[in-house]
């Protein structure tokens, strides 16, 4: 859980990077994520790896990323072991180890530094249905809702004698069903209050609705896409032709 | 002054329930008016309000008879879109009608909706931000709200579409007092500015009693009492109904019966304080 919020919720920022076009974003880190597949040695991703840790320096999002990075190695760890018990290959096992870490922290600094707001206006010009924007956008707004719903139910049921931390696996298990339950029963409430709102709020009245924000690419935004696009280009051109897979 | 709510003989029952929750109802509401509407709980109060801003029967199905016009239209063959432009209905829950991660967001999502042009909706946006004096929290994020914020964040969504009738459903059971007050100052004030007319379903009669022109009390589906707050409360039928009436008005109904009370039948606490400071003077 904490490993989620702390590489993957987004926090409000100023930086130049937050301010980017929420689509400069994304494609940047589809750059990134599509490089670390590209990568032949190990060196490589050290390459890609920094400039992944200077675009973090850059959205000033260093430390939760240096976090992320830290709480994903040992998941790496674990894919290393398997790896080098499946195929005894030091190097590659090595390579698929920190190939991990580089796809978390590459999709992560998307997600960090892009405001849900941002992130709807993404779906949107991916021309996705109205109805699942929709979807996307209540759920994530209400994921606070429902954290809060749960600490206050669960805070409830303790105090009614619950005991949630003890007992064998099987006893932990069923004590989740005096959270789950009120937790179930708000959530059907909740989401039939949200729908006589919506209806009251015309949702659905024109096929086409507007929007209040408009998000137009600045100068700043086209520069960086050709910026990333042509360091992508000769990044993985020289991965490919130029430097050698492993050290001479 | 035209009618701007006129319901006739209104009845409706839920699907899979035996007893009707409307029970013939009449009502017929001016433009420009704030009507109180009181009951006891399960009474039907949010029942009626579905039915003026057309959920029911749009979204609730169920049996239905009677007629309710909003601005002369009958809401039964007003479309969910019409009526989303007349009537705005800010729920009891302030938190379940915000949608958006913004609250300027959230207060233009009616108008999207709509479709209205953004320059168009940047204006009507905004002027209801002002409306509510929520400038400060138009970039916020709604869980970064607190209930009354959330109040008015919800309240200037629905105002956003200019609604002529907003009706509320116990505005102020999550608020504070102090916020519960300032509420309703709002009410007042905006019917002021903007000629709206509001129907308010409220427990706490003492605060609404200072800016209603009507006071409808509701028992059992159907409508018992209609007139001036005055007439309602200081009557005899108000306590037999589990109203609320305020501690003003009990206080002087008692004294009344020693004929020490005040004859003008006073209804705020400024109203007494006024009469017995010129008493004691
Ligand atoms: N969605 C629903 N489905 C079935 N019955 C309902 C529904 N909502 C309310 N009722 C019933 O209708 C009656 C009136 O309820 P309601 O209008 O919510 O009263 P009030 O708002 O005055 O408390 C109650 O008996 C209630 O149980
Ligand atoms: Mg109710």
């Amino acid at each position: 859980m904490m490993w989620l919020s702390g590489g993957f919720v987004f926090r409000r920022g100023t930086s130049v990077y937050h301010r980017l076009d929420p689509r400069v974003k994304l494609l940047i880190s589809l750059l990134m994520f599509s490089v670390t597949l590209m990568v032949q040695a190990l060196y490589q991703l050290a390459m890609v790896i920094s400039v992944m840790v200077a675009v973090a320096a850059v959205a000033t999002v260093l430390r939760r990323v240096a976090r992320t990075m830290l709480l994903t190695a040992s998941f790496s760890g674990f894919i290393f072991a398997i790896n080098l018990l499946a195929t005894g290959n030091l190097a590659s096992s090595a390579l698929y180890a920190v190939r991990f870490v580089a796809i978390v922290v590459s999709t992560s600094l998307f997600f960090i530094t892009t405001s849900p707001d941002e992130l709807e206006q993404v779906m949107k010009t991916f021309r996705l249905p109205r109805d699942v924007v929709f979807a996307f956008v209540t759920a994530v707004r209400f994921i606070p809702v429902m954290m809060l719903d749960t600490l206050q139910i669960m805070d409830a049921q303790k105090s009614r004698g619950l005991e949630l931390e003890k007992g064998n696996l099987l006893k932990r298990v069923r004590n989740m069903v005096p959270i789950l339950i009120p937790l179930v029963v708000n959530s059907v409430i909740r989401s039939g209050e949200l729908a006589e709102a919506m209806e009251s709020r015309a949702y659905g009245a024109v096929p086409k609705p507007t929007s209040l924000v408009k998000y137009r690419a600045r100068p700043v935004d086209k520069a960086v896409t050709v910026l990333a696009i042509l360091l992508f280009a000769l990044t993985a051109y020289s991965f490919y032709f130029l430097l050698p897979a492993h050290f001479p | 002054m035209g009618r701007i709510l006129e319901i006739q003989r209104l009845n409706f029952r839920y699907p899979d329930s035996r007893k009707k929750a409307v029970v013939d109802f009449d009502l017929e509401v001016s433009e420009g008016e704030v009507v109180v509407l009181a009951g006891p709980s399960g009474c039907g109060k949010s029942t009626l309000l579905r039915a003026v801003n057309g959920l029911i029967p749009h979204m609730y199905t169920g049996e239905y008879s009677g007629e309710v016009k909003v601005a002369g239209s009958s809401v039964k063959d007003s479309s969910m879109r019409d009526l989303a432009q007349t009537v705005g209905f800010l729920f009891q829950n302030p938190e379940n009608q915000i949608f958006m991660f913004t609250v300027e967001r959230d207060v233009a999502f009616g108008l999207e909706n709509l479709g209205v042009e953004r320059e168009e909706m940047r204006r009507r946006v905004d002027e209801a931000i002002r409306l509510l004096g929520i400038e400060d929290l138009a970039q916020r994020a709604p869980h970064e709200l607190s209930d009354g914020q959330k109040q008015r964040v919800a309240l200037a969504g629905v105002l956003a579409m200019s609604p002529k009738l907003v009706i509320l459903d116990e505005p102020t059971s999550l608020l504070d007092p102090r916020t519960a007050m300032e509420l309703v100052d709002l009410v007042s004030r905006l019917r002021k500015e903007l000629g709206t007319t509001f129907v308010v379903v409220e427990h706490r009669l003492e605060l609404l009693v200072k800016v209603a022109d009507r006071l409808v009390v509701m028992s059992g589906g159907t409508k018992v009492l209609d007139g001036t707050p005055r007439d309602v409360l200081f009557g005899d039928e108000a306590e037999g109904y589990g109203i609320s009436v305020p501690a003003i008005t009990r206080v002087q109904k008692m004294l009344a019966k020693d004929r020490l009370a005040p004859t003008e039948r006073l209804l705020t606490a400024e109203e007494l304080a006024a009469r017995l400071g010129r008493g004691a003077a």
